[in-house]
């Protein structure tokens, strides 16, 4: 009972800071759902990469199969899901049993534990999608990289992967039904509208990710006429980020308050 | 804006008239109150908005009026204060995982600690914590949870203690340690506002007391004081016994009895001196040759206490 706690206050410490966000956001949010969804979403552009293989030069030309693949198992579902699965659960768990005070009462600055988080998410998501994609196109075109095409859209759906992750990041911080919020987001926005709706093409998460191929591939340039430019997509996402850590800080500042209790 | 800063002449924690209201429910109603150096007891029934209040002080919430001062700071979007102040939140909920070190590091590395692997030894050490110290928290009875959320609120030796029903799933000896524990960091200078519904689990520790009744200040200052305020009210006991009539009509001549009044299950009767009823009753039943079958206070519920705060003996 007589043991001094030392007292040694410092600045905060970005580094050490990042590395206790993200090892508590690992042990938070590897859920079996998640781990589940996740081994789900990358293992299917494989299993078409595989059956595709298998069928040899009866399968036709590998550029075409894999910007199909890409683009409807990749872009359009594999990157914005996974990214929705670790986007809404950087923050869930600590949010809804109250463990997020024990980050919040720091001084670490808000805005900080929000890049961290966003980043882990973002980077975990864009990560494993890029690795679909490069594993689907080794497959298919057997090692080869026909018209960059893989290249292209590993950095793509990487970059889809984050700027998706911000998005899902800042919801699961200020909606109460992240996951449902965000799945209708991907269906309807991403899916239905902005398929609809050429204009809505310069909001959308996927037309950029579209667009960062551009200068990236020759292959089926056809295919994406009508997307924003890469420029473009580069500083819209770049936007949304900033937007994100921003208004995810405000959403830590102003948490809902536990009145569990007294 | 001037720093977060323990040695600043300003008190730790200064109230006034704060209030909070969650859409139309008022649960903090313009509190002024001062926090010292020393143990101050934050006492009221559940709902009475003890929560809200300490919330208020740690910065999570920003009043709706009023101000709340922390060393002269308004601790609201200031996190620069948390180098000054610990909340210890009531909820259990830890993260099941991690073992209280890992946990109490982190919180030691996010507060940024230059020493973060000695700091927690020693706040671990604190709490007796050390031999449960690498075991995962998910295997953790309420008490040690209760311990390793003190280590983390304990790590950076704050000078301001926020603890939220910290008695709650604590074993006598536990509670003792606890006890012995905020006494040492109050000799050292620490102001702890410490909330309960339990008066008794406070009243050792806390020289000072501020009683919330449904968001409002009820009462404050020296627990004698509240204590007697408590103890000096009429009483009310519910008696059953064989003849309630007759037992009844002798207590009416009894000195301290107010009211006597007779229904289906038993008869209400109405005291200024419970101890004294209570050392009476037994002869005075037995000289009317009644057995009495059951005795039952109606009003001992600290919801009951507390209300009788709130009126105008009560007020502070």
């Amino acid at each position: 009972m007589n043991v001094r706690v030392p007292v040694s206050r410092g600045v905060p410490r970005w580094g050490a800071s990042a590395r206790v966000l993200i090892r508590l956001a690992w042990v938070r949010t590897m859920s079996p759902l998640v781990l589940l969804g996740t081994t789900g979403l990358l293992l299917l552009p494989l299993l078409f990469a595989v059956l595709f293989a298998a069928q040899g030069s009866l399968s036709g030309d590998p550029v075409d199969f894999l910007v199909r693949r890409y683009d409807q198992l990749v872009g359009a579902l594999a990157t914005p899901v996974l990214a929705l699965l670790l986007g809404t659960s950087a923050f869930s768990a600590e949010r809804e049993d109250g463990t997020l005070v024990y980050l919040i009462t720091t001084p670490t600055p808000r805005w900080w534990i929000v890049t961290v988080r966003l980043l882990w998410a973002g980077g975990l998501a864009g990560a494993l999608s890029s690795l679909t994609v490069w594993g689907a196109g080794a497959i298919a075109a057997h090692g080869s990289n026909p018209e960059g095409v893989t290249s292209a859209y590993t950095v793509a759906v990487f970059f889809g992967g984050v700027a998706y992750a911000a998005l899902f990041t800042v919801l699961g911080l200020r909606s109460r039904r992240p996951l449902v919020t965000g799945l209708l987001y991907v269906l309807f926005w991403e899916g239905a509208l902005s398929g609809t709706f050429q204009a809505l093409n310069f909001l959308s998460v996927r037309q950029w990710m579209l667009a960062v191929t551009l200068p990236l591939t020759t292959a089926r340039a056809e295919r994406l006429e009508g997307v924003p430019s890469a420029p473009f997509a580069l500083v819209a996402a770049g936007v949304l980020l900033l937007a994100a850590i921003r208004l995810g800080a405000r959403a830590l500042d102003r948490l809902p308050a536990e009145r569990s209790g007294s | 804006m001037t720093r977060s800063d323990a040695s600043s002449p300003a008190p730790p924690l200064v109230f006034d008239q704060v209030s909070y209201w969650y859409g139309d429910l008022v649960a903090v109603n313009a509190i002024s109150a001062t926090v010292q150096p020393g143990i101050t007891g934050l006492l009221g029934p559940n709902g009475a908005g003890k929560t809200t209040l300490l919330q208020l002080a740690a910065g999570l919430l920003a009043p709706a009026s009023g101000t709340v001062a922390v060393y002269g700071e308004a601790p609201a979007l200031n996190p620069a204060i948390y180098r000054h102040v610990a909340l210890v939140p009531a909820r259990e909920a830890l993260p099941g995982a991690l073992t209280p070190r890992q946990f109490v590091e982190a919180r030691a590395t996010l507060l940024g600690l230059a020493d973060v692997r000695g700091a927690t030894a020693a706040a671990l050490a604190l709490v007796n914590l050390e031999r449960e110290a690498s075991r995962p928290i998910e295997g953790f009875s309420k008490g040690m949870r209760q311990r390793t959320k003190l280590a983390a609120a304990l790590v950076h030796a704050p000078t301001l203690l926020l603890l939220d029903e910290p008695f709650n799933g604590l074993d006598p000896r536990q509670r003792m340690q606890l006890l012995a524990l905020l006494e040492a960091r109050a000799a050292d200078g620490t102001a702890v506002l410490l909330s309960s519904h339990i008066l008794e689990e406070i009243e050792p520790v806390a020289s000072t007391m501020l009683v919330m009744v449904a968001g409002r200040l009820a009462a404050s200052g020296d627990y004698r004081t509240l204590r007697r305020l408590m103890t000096d009210r009429p009483h009310t006991l519910r008696i059953r016994s064989s003849d309630d009539r007759r037992l009844g009509a002798r207590l009416l001549s009894e000195p301290d009895v107010v009211a006597v009044e007779l229904t289906t299950e038993g008869m209400l009767v109405q005291t200024t001196d419970f101890t004294q009823l209570a050392h009476r009753l037994a002869p005075v039943a037995q000289a009317s040759a009644v057995t009495v079958l059951a005795v039952q206070p109606t009003d001992e519920s600290l919801e009951h206490v507390f209300a009788y705060l709130v009126g105008d003996e009560g007020r502070p």
